[in-house]
């Protein structure tokens, strides 16, 4: 029984393959384009009548987060910008600028056709592997940032990105074989591996867990079998027990930036190390319910390093409390659960994963931050959406959700 | 079939996608977004309080601002101790950036402050805000501080906080060291460390105030943050009952009679008002330097450098603790005769004794199976009840003792307060050793007890006990602090006179005073008397048994008296912890000093003098001015003046006299006038005037032209000259007033 059932998958792969094959030939050739002129008549109608077809909730959302991030990045940074720079509104006047010139690139990439960006999904990989070994020859202990003028990158934002796209094309390709190991798990441990090998060589322990989750949320998503996923918890899980019975994972949790150990330090150096985690800790507890009320954060005068970038939250947290920092999740979680439901109504099967996954990556961003200024994992640089202080990570989020309202739009036709 | 197989899964496929990307909502927004939720309510609502502690312990500088500790006066107002302004210098070295200005720094502060400079130098490497360079620094050292702050600013920049004054408050004790075991003195941090600057610590202290600031991270003022002062509140100002005159007068007499009677172990004196408690001198004698309390004497130190080093700081701080110690309620000492005062007045205030008993001693008397000796070995025969007191003698109290019985002897002895702590407002107070817990005695424990051996007692008890036989019977809770004002002068605290009970009738009072004064008058100065005053008291010698040192046999010489003996003020205990000297008895080491102390409190405490008809004659007065006068006019104001003249030389005018102007002269005495220098040359030996009565002096004296001012008892019949001011063939000029000590004669050697 069980042969047989095994050569009647073969042939259907075969089969399956070859109708793969002609149906992205189909794509690329002209019937697909005599296809888009009524389309866009129509959507001029939509843009008078009904925003452009853009989703407008999720636009409204995400102009929300830029805004309250925006006053929140400024209240949380002012202080140090003031005694450090000499300027409270050092941060403030730039990330406005780069708001405005990310909502306007959002905007302008709504009308992009997303469908464009398959042939850049391999080269985007490639670009973000060079990326990555790039930053690993500049000077500096810390090897994340990759300066191009005035732009500060972080080679692992694009990293993300390019996992993200290259799997939502991947997927959308072989949507018919994704159940194999060789179309799922293969390509996700090559690309993964790669990416970690690089990552732990920066270091960037956290930029590790979220390719991770994105790879898996991705393959997930794309349809790899759930039975993987289960095998690599399980190793995962069985790796994690030997660490921390043998000692080793309390060790790397030291090595690792101190993590876990912010308010336990033994020694004055994990005391120095811990400084930024300790007092994000303080924050976040002197918050209290209500907080001490907006502007008043006590711990933005030098005590918490940084309070523009990664640990924002943290002042937030202080400044609004627990229940305005549970106001904010919940604007996050709309926003997530928006993008990623607009993004099931998409056309077509790419449409589908890269809105699914740039949403999620949202959501999988937002609780990793979370967690890291909460001390639940290493603090190595995970920002917060909207929230943290960043030209380049803002322009390339905005740009992001640029994407999901791009295809918002074509969901949104396709109803129609 | 085909190609429907391809769009099943086609479907199929997308269906998955729906239901996955169900599931990866869910992962995302319930789990993670949970999670998050979860772990920022434990953080924020339950680790809160928690973690706002600590981040507000980072944040808040908490500065004490010093208060300024209470002023301790005299009962007249005189301050003895003080607290004045002076500065603490705290380095913030943080600030600090290259060598060149640390070794700027730490050179001129180690300059100014007489520092070792390796010292300083080594606080400014340190990269903190807060080390303190020198406490206490007197204003002309903050002058020049200020200085060097300015030049600091002018030579770099941004140094303008890195040197920072502090106000602080130093203890001054302007008398230094008048009444040191009393007032006590306080440590480096102001906190009162003896005495009465321990006892009414919380008193003097006050509330230190506060300045709490935000601070950032550099430690520098947050500029929108804010700033709360509690203003410091000074310490309550203290009033003590000591009189700083009558402390001086008495400290004065007992220094000297621990260098005349060679006094081993110090010397109490207590001066207590009887009507009130108020102690008005409490002299540890010697005292200590209250300015610089951790200084031990030459004699100290010497021995203590001839110990092996390993022992030495032991032996320091044992005696500094011995020098600290307020003997006259820290020690216990057996009372001696002193205590026969209190014998006697439970005897008759239980009846068991009257004027008319009779008591015989035959030198000696056997208790169950100790024979006990009395002072006058060759017995005093038959007295009654004045006579075994002025006696002082042993047998005849061991049967008054008897006579009361032991249950009523320690029922008195509880009554006297020997049995607990006065309850005197000072720290240190010892409580007494009995025979007992119970307060039961054997037959021989009861026969020692009524002479006053064998139970050790403190100082203030026995004054205590005293003031009650002296004031009608009232035993009363002696006291200290007369009262406490707080800065504006609202009085916080006022000590009432606090009578504990009525111990003996005021009838049996009456009599012990007069008993106790005419034991004065019996023995003269070495029992007490002080002529024109009315004075009552008993002297005691009590052996220190199983506490000498190897080799002497060593006694505490005390006497314990008040006057005047018709109106009692004040009672007084002097006490000698083991004289080796001449004498160890109470009536020659002890009472002259009370006389000699006495003699110039009563007086001072506006206490008439009366003189009796006898003492008249003897009372000593004034010489006035006669130079320059005619030798006529001389005769004649002199005589008005009530003084007889002998002119010496042929001149016209006075140009000289003995006595001189202003100096003293007994009131019948004779006035030498000269008319030349010549004659002022001549000279005159003086006679042995010892061993005569006061008629024999007086006749010696004044066939060779002498003046004799009478000193003691003079009164009574059988006064014997005992002492000259001027010995024996001495050569003065005629006219010269020498001091003829008189005693009573019968002077007792208990």
């Amino acid at each position: 029984m069980a042969p047989q059932v095994e050569v009647m998958r073969r042939a259907d792969v075969n089969r399956l393959y070859d109708e793969k094959v002609n149906n992205s030939r189909n794509r690329r050739n002209a019937p697909a384009q005599t296809q888009t002129r009524p389309r866009k008549r129509k959507l001029r109608q939509r843009w008078l009548e009904r925003g452009m077809g853009l989703d407008l909730p999720f636009l409204l959302l995400v102009l929300v987060l830029v805004i309250i991030g925006m006053i929140m990045m400024f209240s949380a940074s002012y202080p140090s910008a003031y005694y450090k720079l000499n300027d409270s509104y050092y941060y403030v006047r730039r990330q406005m600028f780069y708001a405005i010139i990310g909502v306007a690139a959002m905007l302008g990439i709504s009308f992009f056709n997303y469908n464009k960006l398959h042939k850049f999904s391999f080269p985007m990989l490639m670009l973000s592997f060079a990326t990555l070994v790039l930053v690993l020859f500049l000077p500096g202990n810390v090897h994340r940032w990759i300066e191009i003028g005035p732009i500060n990158i972080q080679a692992s934002e694009i990293m993300k990105f390019a996992i993200i796209l290259f799997f939502a094309h991947w997927g959308s390709l072989y949507y018919d074989k994704m159940q194999y190991a060789r179309y799922s798990v293969l390509p996700g441990i090559l690309i993964f591996g790669v990416t970690a090998v690089l990552l732990i060589l920066e270091p960037h322990y956290s930029g590790i867990v979220i390719t991770a989750i994105l790879t898996v949320i991705m393959l997930y998503i794309g349809g790899m079998r759930v039975k993987y996923l289960i095998i690599g918890a399980l190793l995962l899980g069985v790796v994690i027990v030997i660490a921390w019975a043998t000692g080793i994972l309390t060790y790397a949790m030291q090595r690792m930036d101190g993590w876990g150990q912010a308010l336990v330090y033994t020694t004055e150096d994990m005391w120095q190390t811990t400084w930024q985690t300790r007092n994000s800790l303080y924050s976040i507890g002197s918050g209290g319910l209500f907080g001490l009320g907006l502007g008043q954060s006590r711990q933005k005068y030098l005590y918490l390093p940084e309070p523009q970038n990664d640990f924002v939250f943290a002042i937030v947290c202080e400044e609004l409390g627990f229940v305005g920092a549970l106001i904010i999740l919940l604007i996050f979680a709309l926003l997530v659960w928006r993008g990623i439901t607009l993004s099931l109504r998409a056309k077509d099967r790419f449409g589908k994963l890269l809105g699914i996954g740039l949403s999620s990556q949202i959501g999988v961003q937002v609780v990793l931050n979370i967690l890291v200024i909460t001390d639940w994992l290493p603090n190595t640089g995970i920002s917060l959406p909207f929230f943290s202080f960043g030209g380049s990570s803002l322009i390339m989020l905005l740009a992001q959700m640029g994407l999901i309202l791009s295809i918002s739009r074509t969901a949104n036709i396709e109803k129609q | 079939m085909a190609k429907k197989s391809v769009k099943r899964t086609k479907r199929g496929v997308l269906q998955l996608l729906r239901m996955r990307t169900t599931i990866l909502i869910l992962l995302i927004l319930v789990i993670g977004f949970g999670a998050i939720s979860v772990r920022l309510a434990y953080l924020q609502l339950v680790s809160g309080p928690y973690l706002q502690e600590k981040a507000v312990e980072q944040q808040l500088v908490d500065t004490t601002v010093n208060s300024k500790r209470g002023t301790i006066y005299d009962a007249k107002g005189k301050v003895l101790a003080q607290s004045a302004s002076v500065w603490k210098v705290v380095l913030a070295p943080a600030y600090l950036e290259t060598n060149a200005q640390r070794k700027y720094v730490a050179k001129n502060l180690a300059k100014i402050l007489d520092l070792d400079y390796k010292d300083v130098y080594n606080k400014t490497k340190q990269k903190i805000y807060y080390v303190v360079i020198k406490r206490k620094i007197e204003s002309d050292e903050r002058e020049k501080i200020l200085k060097l702050c300015e030049k600091i600013n002018k030579k770099f920049d941004g140094l303008s906080n890195v040197i920072t004054l502090f106000d602080d408050y130093r203890r001054y004790y302007p008398y230094d060291d008048l009444a040191s075991s009393v007032i006590g003195f306080t440590g480096s941090d102001d906190q009162g460390l003896e005495g009465v600057e321990y006892e009414y610590d919380k008193y003097l202290t006050g509330t230190p105030g506060r300045i709490i600031t935000a601070r950032n991270a550099n430690q520098t003022d947050m500029p929108f943050q804010y700033e709360q002062n509690v203003d410091a509140k000074d310490g309550n100002n203290i009033t003590l009952t000591i009189d700083e005159t009558v402390q001086s007068i008495a400290e004065k007499y007992m220094k000297q009679g621990l260098v005349d009677n060679e006094v081993v172990n110090r010397g109490v004196c207590i001066i207590m008002d009887v009507n009130t408690g108020g102690i008005l001198a409490m002299v540890t004698a010697d005292g200590y330097s209250l300015n610089n309390p951790y200084d031990l004497s030459d004699a100290d130190l010497a021995s203590i450098r001839a110990l092996p080093k390993k022992k030495r700081a032991e032996a320091e701080s044992a005696a500094l603790g011995a020098m600290w110690r307020n003997k006259a309620i820290s020690d216990t000492y057996y009372p001696g005769s002193v205590f026969k005062m209190c014998t006697a007045s439970m005897a008759l205030n239980e009846g068991v004794v009257s004027d008319n008993s009779s008591f015989y001693c035959g030198g000696s008397v056997k208790v169950y199976d100790h024979t006990i000796h009395c002072h006058y070995t060759a017995g005093h025969g038959s007295q009654n009840l004045f006579q075994a007191i002025t006696n002082s003698c042993n047998p005849a109290f061991i049967d008054i003792g008897a006579r009361v019985g032991a249950e009523r002897f320690y029922k008195y002895y509880q009554a006297f307060g020997f049995s607990e702590p006065t309850g005197i407002d000072l720290p240190g107070e010892s409580d007494d050793l009995f025979f007992s817990e119970d307060g039961s005695m054997t037959v021989t424990d009861l026969a020692v007890a009524s002479f006053g051996q064998n139970f050790s007692i403190t100082p203030i008890q026995m004054v205590t006990a005293c003031a009650a036989v002296a004031n009608g019977g009232k035993l009363l809770q002696p006291y200290i602090v007369k009262s406490i004002t707080d800065v504006d002068g609202n009085v916080v605290k006022k000590t009432e006179t606090t009578v504990k009970r009525q111990v003996i009738s005021e009838s049996v009072s009456k009599k012990m005073c007069d008993y106790l004064e005419r034991n004065t008058i019996q023995g003269g100065v070495n029992n007490g008397y002080i002529s024109g005053y009315r004075v009552g008291g008993k002297t005691g010698t009590s052996e220190k048994i199983g506490q000498s040192q190897k080799g002497y046999e060593d006694y505490i010489a005390s006497f314990c008296g008040f006057a005047p003996a018709d109106n009692p003020q004040v009672a007084c205990l002097v006490f000698f912890d083991t004289p080796r000297g001449a004498s160890y008895y109470g009536s020659q080491v002890s009472a002259p000093v009370f006389v000699n102390i006495m003699s110039e409190v009563l007086p001072y405490l506006e206490v008439q003098a009366e003189y009796t008809d006898d003492e008249k004659q003897y009372v000593d007065t004034v010489a006035g001015s006669y130079i320059g006068l005619s030798v006529k006019k001389a005769q004649e104001l002199a005589k008005s003046d009530g003084f007889t003249t002998t002119i010496k030389g042929d001149g016209k005018k006075v140009v000289a006299q003995i006595p001189y102007s202003a100096s003293k002269i007994p009131v019948d005495g004779n006035i030498v006038l000269y008319t030349d220098k010549e004659s002022k040359k001549q000279k005159i030996e003086v006679p042995d005037m010892v061993g005569y009565s006061v008629s024999t002096v007086n006749e010696i004296a004044s066939s060779v032209g002498l003046n004799v001012s009478f000193s003691g008892v003079t009164s009574s019949s059988n006064a014997v000259s005992t002492s000259q001011s001027i010995s024996a063939g001495e050569t003065v000029n005629e006219g010269t007033v020498i001091t003829v000590e008189f005693s009573g004669g019968t002077v007792v050697h208990d």
